[in-house]
């Protein structure tokens, strides 16, 4: 049995990567943007779920990683000539990394009301010194950027070609997306779920959840800022919004509209969002609103997301089957 | 001397702002497990309600009590109607729709009022300037410090010596005993959650002619609010006094000494209780 679901799940994934492969060659350009975006959420969104969906941690300050990676990648391009992409990238999750362990050490014995709560605090105070600190981050105008080629030795990939930004978004966040995944099935990933069901029973078993906790929250940072780095060479610039409180309710809206009890949910839900968004801001100016009146109504309703719907349809199917 | 007086008088005036806001917050969380990312949204809706209010009538005193008033009544039908639905779900679904709400009236403020800030005058007596101390000050902001008094007192007044109060922090301490004991909590929690709405409502308009009334005002305070209460202690009122007073002094002289670091300042406070007090001054531990 366990045996066939993962196959089963291989040849989804087989699937899913041809489709992903191929796109480029049938889509306009604008459309490969538009999927391009769409990977570099869903690993913010995944990133995301990891703390609320897996850990039951409701945090309010996912933004202020990926907003320092963005900003570190852009200032350390402007600053160091010829420095390579994946050094920028690099750098930038890096940084977001160093800033998660030291924020989890403070955090660590929090959770609940309090976690939202202090983790607000700090993307307010992160967010307080992106518009402070002119010199680095250009302050309300924002940094452009300029991405640069990798070099292979033998050639060189120009990266202001949209395809080929495409297809190494595509390698690069596709292989994080799976180490997540995969760091799921984990020993580690498996008290992560502890964390959320019984911290106590955790506890007599002889994990320390505090450990836990912190483990997590860098190992989140560290994918918010592998996202934010790919977010900030996307669109080729970082304003304040990235480190924003709206930043953080990006992520929670798409996670929430995926759905938080299935890993895959949060890309789902940074799909549907950007596309949404994408329909919506044709239509009319006030699209926030429309997507909010959406999350209430799944709070409401659909509790389990777009992801828990399918899951729901599917089981009603097979049952009818039977 | 003058200008610490004037420092210190400001740093009053904003406590008493945020002690409005925080103290709703702190009981609702005490009471209900629920951390109101919508309650600063009450404070924006009615600084905007009022400004129409204004507009339309010309009298403040008239907004001083009609927008807590519907404030009250929208803070009821919000937990009546959508938070009592949630509650089963768990507390993370409650803030999740509190968070959805505030998010919803934020967006509805910009599409009725728009983006940019709006400026509300006053005329009359309170427009003027007092002599106190040897120094000039404004006699608007004193009218803000002196409200936010009276409605401490009155809340004090109110939780200590009436019934309703003594459930009040009783359900506070053990909501699931008092319920136990014949108590129709919910009604109680749609008490407390639309008192709080309306008190928040009042900071609101009282902080119209004083700060902008502008979109982003919700989350200013909000942040402040947060960390007031964290400072004080969850579900504590006097907390929430002496840490809104210390917040509205760090306010005011990290703008006068470090205008650079002036926001990080109250974040370096919090941390610190933190580290030192995890539970925050008159926290229980949970």
């Amino acid at each position: 049995m366990e045996k066939r679901i993962f196959k089963s799940i291989w040849i989804w994934v087989l699937i899913v990567l041809v489709i992903m492969v191929s796109f480029p060659l049938l889509a306009k350009p604008h459309q490969v943007n538009l999927l391009t975006e769409m990977i570099v959420f869903s690993l913010y969104a995944v990133s995301y779920n990891l703390l609320l969906g897996f850990g039951g941690l409701l945090s309010f300050g996912h933004g202020m990683f990926l907003g320092l990676s963005a900003f570190t990648t852009g200032a350390m391009l402007q600053r160091i000539p010829g420095l390579p992409f994946f050094g920028a990238v690099l750098l930038g999750t890096l940084i977001a990394t160093l800033v998660g362990l030291g924020i989890g050490c403070l955090l660590l014995r929090h959770k609940g009301a309090y976690y939202a709560l202090l983790t607000l605090a700090f993307n307010a105070l992160f967010y307080a010194i992106a518009i402070k600190w002119q010199k680095v981050t250009g302050g309300d105008d924002g940094l452009p950027i300029k991405r640069p080629n990798i070099h292979l030795g033998f050639t060189q990939l120009s990266m202001s070609d949209v395809t080929v930004f495409y297809y190494v978004t595509l390698v690069v966040i596709g292989c994080a997306l799976l180490f997540c995944w995969y760091f799921t099935k984990t020993a580690m990933g498996k008290t992560v779920l502890l964390l959320r069901e019984n911290e106590e029973r955790m506890q007599f078993i002889g994990y320390d959840p505090s450990i836990s906790r912190l483990i997590l929250f860098t190992f989140t940072a560290f994918f918010a800022g592998l996202a934010g780095s790919f977010y900030a060479l996307f669109f080729k610039f970082v304003g304040v919004d990235a480190i924003s409180i709206d930043m953080t309710t990006t992520a929670l809206l798409m996670t929430f509209i995926g759905g938080t009890k299935h890993f895959f949910g949060p890309v789902l839900g940074a799909g549907f969002y950007i596309y949404f968004q994408n329909f919506l801001s044709d239509v009319t100016d006030r699209w926030p609103l429309f997507m909010g009146i959406l999350f209430i109504l799944l709070v409401l309703f659909v509790p389990r997301g777009l992801s828990g719907l399918i899951q729901s349809l599917v089981d009603h199917l097979r049952k009818t089957k039977n | 001397m003058n200008v610490t007086t004037i420092f210190i008088l400001h740093g009053l005036v904003y406590a008493g702002l945020l002690f409005l806001v925080s103290s709703g917050l702190t009981l609702v969380f005490g009471m209900m497990n629920v951390l109101n990312f919508a309650h600063a949204s009450f404070y924006m809706l009615a600084a905007y309600f009022s400004y129409s209010l204004l507009i339309w009538t010309g009298n403040f005193y008239l907004s001083l009590i009609v927008c807590p008033f519907l404030l009250f009544v929208i803070g009821a039908a919000i937990e009546r109607f959508l938070l009592r639905r949630v509650h089963v779900l768990g507390h993370v679904h409650e803030l999740l729709l509190t968070f959805g709400i505030a998010f919803i009236i934020s967006e509805l403020v910009k599409w009725v009022w728009g983006t940019a800030p709006l400026p509300v005058t006053i005329k009359g007596f309170l427009d003027g300037n007092l002599n106190l101390f040897g120094t000039v000050y404004p006699t608007y902001r004193l009218f803000v410090l002196f409200c936010s008094i009276l409605i401490g007192l009155l809340m004090t007044l109110l939780l200590l010596k009436t019934r309703m109060g003594i459930i009040v922090r009783s359900a506070v301490d053990d909501s699931e005993m008092v319920s136990a004991l014949g108590v129709n909590t919910p009604k109680v929690f749609m008490f407390v959650f639309a008192l709080g709405a309306a008190l928040s409502a009042f900071a609101g308009v009282i902080s119209g002619p004083l700060l902008s009334t502008n979109t982003g005002m919700a989350n200013t305070i909000l942040v402040d609010a947060f960390v007031v209460i964290v400072i004080g202690g969850f579900g504590s009122l006097i907390g929430a006094v002496i840490a809104s007073l210390m917040i509205g002094q760090l306010q005011s002289f990290g703008v006068l000494l470090f205008p650079k670091f002036s926001l990080a300042l109250i974040y370096m406070l919090m941390a610190i209780v933190l580290i030192l007090k995890p539970s925050g001054f008159f926290g229980e531990k949970k």
